[in-house]
């Protein structure tokens, strides 16, 4: 399965020039706890809710400081069109929790551990529905020959 | 994904109890109404780029015509 084909959650990308209230506000509108920093489409970093307590909150840094004086560059990036199984590679290599989706180039979303995890435990639930049915049910043997 | 100036996108939200999230498109980037889009985020008026992932969904723009 090609990674650009598994993206559950939309990805939001502000300008580097953006304020880190900005940031936050925008986190707080989209629901969500990342965004990309980009120039254009150009993927330049990334910055999460974890960023703006750690680096900025904890700092002391005012409001109006820049969302590129706090994010995280170089990014961990997928190709878009790379199998999924790549993602699971870079996240064994690398301590992150989530990568950037890019064309090139250029960001088109974002890929977390948690959304690889939830189609991960229904792919295991279907896995073990007719191990569970024959556990709680029964073992069914079709078509036995009758002793002659 | 296609989607027109004055559009509303819908993005589900990701936990149980979470409210949906709006945003109107205010310019399309990509080619023949695809991807991404500058939008305005209802909740707080700010704009960002957004690259729509299987959570979201186009409402579009209904152009009534003069009475």
């Amino acid at each position: 399965m090609r990674t650009i084909d598994t993206l559950r959650r939309s990805g939001i990308a502000v300008s580097p020039d953006r304020t880190i209230r900005d940031a936050a506000e925008v986190m707080d509108a989209a629901g969500v706890g990342s965004l990309a920093v980009t120039e254009g489409e150009q993927l330049l970093g990334i910055v999460t809710d974890r960023d703006l307590v750690r680096r900025a909150l904890a700092r002391g840094l005012p409001p109006d400081a820049r969302v590129d004086s706090v994010m995280t560059t170089p990014v961990v990036t997928i190709d878009a069109e790379a199998d999924l199984h790549d993602a699971f590679a870079l996240f064994r290599r690398h301590a992150v929790r989530r990568l950037a989706v890019v064309d090139g180039r250029r960001f088109v979303g974002m890929v977390t551990i948690d959304d690889l995890l939830i189609d991960l435990a229904s792919d295991l639930a279907d896995l073990a529905r007719p191990i569970t049915a024959e556990v709680i049910f029964g073992h069914r043997d079709a078509g036995v020959p009758a002793p002659g | 994904m296609h989607a027109s100036v004055g559009d509303r996108i819908i993005v589900k939200g990701h936990r149980v109890g979470e409210h949906d999230r709006d945003c109107e498109v205010l310019e399309v980037r990509g080619t023949e109404g695809g991807p991404p889009y500058v939008v305005r985020w209802g909740d707080s008026g700010h704009e960002t780029l957004f690259f729509p992932g299987s959570d979201a969904v186009v409402q579009h723009f209904e152009h009534s015509g003069s009475e």
